[in-house]
């Protein structure tokens, strides 16, 4: 019953280079790395000299032989000596050079485009975040430009190297022997066919073997996650044969992809000793009146050797270049994509300080097509208290969200002191006006970092202070290490009262003039629940304040609540004038608020 | 991970799991160790052909000969190549082979554990061990013996062969080659280590990605973007750290290996070529020895990498191992015939149960009434506390209370989820833990709260566990779910996918599923876990309606545990929890009467009911 886990996705997809697409995405990756531009101008500069030192060795080693070794002429031997000593080292140097070289430069323009890709997503609206998953968004950032930086360490300028190299044994051989070549080049058809074709199957074999790794990846997954269900059902016999199906389809593109690996590795060697071979042959039959010398035939053997690499090479490289093509692909595709809500605000300054007036002028907003507030005409005095009240999806959370821009409406107006929300910088705005959310998020790291978000301008005392006001020190004081106990991921080790006070304390350290909020609904101690509401006092003290209210006490203590339903704003007023109306607040009211 | 007393240990013990792979299959191995030598022969006579077809051609009357040798010198390089190619894909299947046999033992395991043992471990660890290690282990098998008999073969073949045609050269030419083993030893210690900081640079990266996308929303709110502008600039520079600390020693690999063949030929150009001047070596010896020298590089390599490559198969061996040795919880013996004194080997485990059809043995009648006798359960804090019931054959029963009171622990040591001691559970007088698997899960299903969906299609989910169940019986089942309508209306209907854990469907839907799944097994004893939690009133009603008919109908036992306190009106008996403990029993009508918290329950749900329905 298995699930198709990592089947052809998205994310397992190879481009190709049959259309203009990859060239466009290639150019546009290389203006990227611009910034490197001397650097790669040295690794391309430093091809030639590798190829250089690696195809002069043979030359030499013929030269030992025709001039030295056979005449036994020790005169000059060791001067070639000494070069050729000078060559090997020079690979070594030059080769470890060019290597670090590749992957510095691969390494730096992934870190600037990882950059960028995060600024971007920090930039981008709520919506967008809703769409995507953080898995997704993840992997672009993390996967996606690993591949890239593969491509810049292993593919582009290695491929020109290998090229390079392949014409420099092309060379190398016709200067040594004319003749000598051909009967190579006739081989070469052979050595390069048979090479394409074997590193073509392998790699189908072992995508094929790695597709088959995931899914029993996630097989095993499934099984673990859903281990009580595969119990209760008594699924472990049908699991078994599944898996071992699976299994065996693996063992089966293993065996078959040792045989080409093995196929590989002896055609390389035997290739070239049959070529040998053949130049012996060729060598003793126009051994009369020719140019011939064993020490042409011994560099021969030395260059058939060198060949098949650089063969070898390119085709693992195309691969490379494949995946990295596909990542480019959707890395340029999410850094495309443009944020909903666009900082506008930078140019026209407003007035200092906010006194923290809101006016919502005939505000609409829908979510994609669904209609969630119409008509809102609200109008909140500085330091006014409003509780937000109304049945599920009435629309309230998204009208506080509208205030800091998380959305924007698509018709209407909101100012904040009869400026428009637009007109002020994001930064700015969102400094205004603090949010306190149902679930408070917290980051891994101290309880300080947590409330102080590693803002310099929120100074340790500052951060002292609030939770002091807030209450949460008592808490804070009787963990071991204090303000600079670490928390694990989103909090864990702390209990849901816990939570809530420190997000309130962060907000409290921030000190917004206006004061958004979505009252957690989870249900608290009572003694927890105390100290919420007494942090909550500290907070909303000389603010304007906009809450949703799931609190008896928070909509006794507004100055106005406001009833929301199907997104229009119903009934607004005191809490016992709207009782007295009997209409929609009154039925709520019982349900919700009357405890008994 | 690993405990010293592990490595004290001997090596055949930190071998117990693969040591039967290898006496199975030692056949296979001599067969395999004698393919390379006849291969390492082939690949020694190469060199001396060359040798023997350079002399040839210096010597101007020697034309038949160069024929001979060229074309031995070909059939030789062509059975090398076949004896190669047969020797390689013999080892490494081998190791293959054990490789699938492995995985295949490590997943049976895993299908066997219980509760207790994925309480203690991660998903992703046990996942990484199945693939990773695993590998590690084939790593250790195939390529691990190939190398190590490979490199033996080879110097036993050439070096001989070297040293007969002179001894001095050869130990001067192989100079650099105790460096080659040594720098590649370590390095590639090193590099694995450099390599695993990478890894988890990495993988602290990814996290710290995850984590600013999902609190972005709080970023955004109190305007820090800068701040994780800098942090991230500071992550990716240490990524790029540890990168390039990897590359330095990594990139250190190829040259040195070129470096050395290369000083090891030079040597030979050296000393070789003054004796070849001085007329005691041949220019053919000469190429012979070049020869020796390529054949001797990469076995001296590779030699270096798979002491390595041994050494973390030993230890991805010792973390398969920990899996591998751990026991489920025990299960008595049958009941049925009277078992001998209880013995250890004798005791079934769950998932080592026979699974055929035919040897499911029906219990005593079709519908069992249950006993619980003093029931005590604990994870780490005591959950339930003297747990007695009754529960008479065919009734409807419901259990009451708190979130945290017991209820679901309660069902799942009902349905053997978790392991409760001996004669505390009874299906009809037999006790739980005597039960074979096979028939406990046709007697018992359960429907969880959080029903884990598979990402296939909604029929693989519903017919899990009756494979052969038809097409009617599924629609059936959806039917009785009141989720058949729904299906039907899917474009691909009972073929629709449902994506990772049913993300595709929504709450109500998943759980409407799982409830058809669990109605399919058509069992004894129905276990409904707070099904309705996500499903709108008018829909639970129809599925109760239907449960009812059924339990009428069949004689059904059904247990059922619900925050709605109205899905409770038409139980028969319904048992309140308080913290572990059954602190009242009653109808619907009796409690509402005689229990506070039961009143209490009750009027939460029906203002929270209201509230929803409001608008």
């Amino acid at each position: 019953m298995m699930p198709p886990v990592l089947a052809e996705t998205e994310e397992t997809r190879d481009g190709n280079f049959f259309n203009a697409e990859p060239y466009r995405l290639l150019w546009r990756f290389f203006r990227h790395a611009r910034p490197y531009r001397a650097w790669v101008i040295l690794a391309l500069l430093l091809l030639p000299v590798s190829t250089l030192l690696q195809l002069w060795q043979p030359l030499l080693i013929q030269q030992a032989v025709d001039r030295h070794l056979l005449p036994a002429q020790p005169d000059g031997f060791s001067g070639l000596l000494a070069l050729f000593l000078l060559l090997i080292i020079g690979q070594f140097v030059v080769g470890y050079g060019q290597t670090v070289l590749n992957t510095l430069l691969g390494q730096r323009v992934v870190r600037d485009m990882r950059r960028e890709l995060f600024a971007h997503l920090l930039a981008m609206d709520a919506a967008f975040f809703a769409r995507n998953s953080s898995g997704r968004l993840t992997n672009r950032i993390s996967n996606d430009t690993e591949a890239v930086s593969q491509m810049v360490s292993a593919g582009m300028i290695n491929l020109v190297g290998d090229l390079l190299l392949l014409l420099g044994i092309a060379v190398g051989m016709v200067m040594l022997s004319p003749r000598l070549s051909l009967i190579t080049l006739l081989a070469m058809p052979v050595i390069v066919l048979g090479t394409l074709f074997i590193t073509r199957k392998m790699r189908t074999v072992q995508r094929e073997g790695r597709l088959l790794q995931a899914r029993m990846a996630g097989h095993l997954t499934e099984e673990v996650e859903g281990r009580e269900t595969v119990r209760l059902f008594h699924c472990q016999a049908n699991n078994r044969a599944t898996f071992d199906r699976m299994n065996r389809a693996y063992l089966n593109t293993a065996l078959e992809s040792n045989f080409y690996e093995a196929l590989q590795f002896s055609f390389i060697d035997t290739t070239s000793t049959v070529v040998v071979a053949l130049l012996f042959w060729y060598g003793g039959a126009m051994r009369d009146g020719s140019d011939l010398s064993i020490g042409v035939i011994v560099a021969f053997i030395d260059y058939i050797r060198r060949l098949f690499f650089p063969i070898r090479e390119i085709s693992g490289k195309f691969t490379t270049m494949q995946s990295a093509i596909t990542a480019l692909e959707r890395i340029f595709a999410l850094l495309d994509t443009p944020s909903a809500i666009a900082d506008t605000g930078a140019a026209i300054p407003p007035p200092q300080p906010i006194r923290g007036e809101i006016a919502f002028q005939q505000v609409w907003f829908s979510y994609g097509d669904t209609p969630v507030l119409q008509e809102i005409d609200l109008h909140i005095q500085p330091g006014e208290r409003v509780a937000v009240v109304g049945p599920t999806g009435a629309g309230k959370s998204s009208l506080i969200k509208l205030l800091n821009r998380t959305y924007e409406p698509q018709r209407g107006c909101i100012r904040i002191d009869g400026l428009p929300l637009e007109q002020f910088p994001l930064a700015r705005l969102r400094r205004a006006v603090g949010m306190v959310q149902q679930e408070t998020f917290l980051f891994a790291g101290s309880i300080a970092d947590n409330i102080s978000l590693g803002d310099p301008a929120i100074t340790p005392e500052r951060v002292r202070q609030a939770a002091q006001e807030t209450g949460a020190m008592a808490f804070i004081e009787a963990l071991p290490q204090g303000l600079h106990t670490p928390l694990m991921e989103r909090g864990v080790n702390l209990s849901a009262g816990q939570r809530q006070l420190l997000g309130i304390t962060r907000v409290l350290a921030f000190s917004p003039r206006i004061l958004i909020m979505d009252e957690a609904t989870s249900s608290v101690d009572t003694l927890s629940e105390r100290l919420i509401q007494e942090a909550l006092e500290q907070l909303l003290e000389r603010r304007t304040a906009v809450i949703i209210a799931h609190r008896l006490s928070t909509i006794l203590h507004a100055d106005r609540i406001l009833v929301l339903s199907a997104g229009r704003i119903v009934e607004a007023g005191r809490h016992e004038v709207l009782l007295q109306q009997n209409g929609l607040y009154a039925r709520l009211y019982a349900l919700q608020f009357q405890t008994g | 991970m690993r405990s010293p007393s592990d490595a004290s240990r001997p090596f055949l013990w930190r071998l117990r799991h693969i040591l039967p792979y290898y006496r199975q299959n030692w056949g296979a191995f001599l067969l395999g160790f004698l393919l390379l030598v006849a291969t390492s022969a082939t690949a020694a006579l190469i060199p001396y052909l060359m040798k023997l077809a350079t002399e040839t051609l210096s010597d101007p009357a020697g034309g038949e000969a160069l024929t001979i040798h060229v074309s031995t010198l070909i059939l030789v390089a062509l059975l090398n190549a076949l004896l190669r190619i047969r020797s390689r894909t013999h080892i490494f299947a081998i190791g293959r082979q054990v490789e699938y046999a492995l995985r295949n033992a490590y997943h049976a395991k895993l299908l066997s554990l219980d509760a207790a043992f994925f309480n203690r471990e991660k998903t992703g660890d046990l996942v990484s061990r199945g693939n990773n290690d695993i590998l590690a282990v084939r790593m250790f098998i195939g390529p691990g013996f190939l190398q190590v008999a490979n490199t033996v073969m080879v110097y036993a073949v050439t070096l001989p062969v070297m040293i007969t045609l002179n001894a001095s050269l050869t130990l001067l030419a192989l100079l650099p080659f105790p460096i080659i083993l040594g720098v590649t030893r370590l390095l590639t210690t090193r590099l694995y280590r450099l390599s695993r900081v990478v890894a988890n640079r990495f993988g602290a990266f990814s996290a710290f990605v995850q984590e600013g996308v999902a609190g972005i929303a709080v970023i955004r709110a109190h305007a820090r973007e800068e701040d994780w502008h800098h942090r991230f600039a500071r992550e990716t520079q240490e990524i790029y750290t540890a990168q390039m600390r990897h590359t330095r020693l990594q990139s250190l690999f190829g040259p040195m290996v070129v470096l050395a063949g290369g000083v090891g030929g030079w040597i030979l150009l050296l000393v070789g070529g003054q004796e070849v001047m001085a007329g005691r070596l041949t220019v053919g010896d000469f190429v012979a020895f070049t020869g020796y020298l390529v054949i001797l590089v990469w076995p001296t390599v590779g030699f270096g990498w798979i002491l390595t490559v041994l050494q973390r198969g030993l230890a991805a061996l010792e973390r398969i191992g920990q899996v591998l040795d751990t026991e489920p919880f025990s299960l008595l013996p049958p009941a049925e015939p009277p078992p001998a004194a209880p013995n250890q080997t004798a005791t079934p485990q769950p998932g080592h149960h026979p699974t055929h059809r035919a040897e499911i043995t029906p219990l005593a009648r079709p519908c069992p009434t249950i006993a619980i006798r003093h029931l005590h359960f604990a994870h780490t804090e005591p959950v339930l506390h003297d747990i007695h019931l009754e529960i008479p054959a065919g009734s409807f029963v419901g259990l009451a209370g708190r979130i945290g009171s017991g209820k679901s622990t309660l069902l799942n040591c009902l349905a053997r989820l978790y392991p409760v001691a001996p004669g505390t559970i009874l299906l009809d007088g037999q006790d739980l833990l005597s039960l074979p698997e096979t028939t406990l899960r046709h007697t018992v299903a359960m429907a969880q709260q959080e029903s884990f969906l598979f990402s296939a299609t909604i029929r693989d989910n519903l017919i899990l566990g009756q494979p052969e169940a038809s097409e009617a019986q599924a629609w059936e089942a959806a039917r009785l779910a009141a989720f058949a309508d729904e299906i039907a209306r899917f474009p691909n209907r009972m073929d629709t996918l449902v994506g990772e854990r049913g993300i595709t469907l929504s709450g109500g839907q998943r759980q409407r599923l799982a409830l058809a799944r669990a109605l399919l097994m058509n069992p004894a004893v129905l276990l409904l876990d707070d099904i309705f939690s996500s499903v709108d009133a008018r829909t639970e009603a129809i599925i109760l309606d239907n449960i009812h008919t059924l339990a009428q109908a069949r004689q059904r036992t059904i247990l059922m545990v619900c925050h709605r306190t109205a899905a409770l009106h038409r139980a028969e008996c319904i048992y309140l929890l308080e913290k572990g403990k059954i602190v009242a029993n009653g109808t619907h009508a009796t409690l509402m009467a005689s229990a506070p918290l039961y009143q209490g329950l009750h009027q939460q749900m029906a203002r929270h009911e209201a509230l929803e329905s409001l608008q």
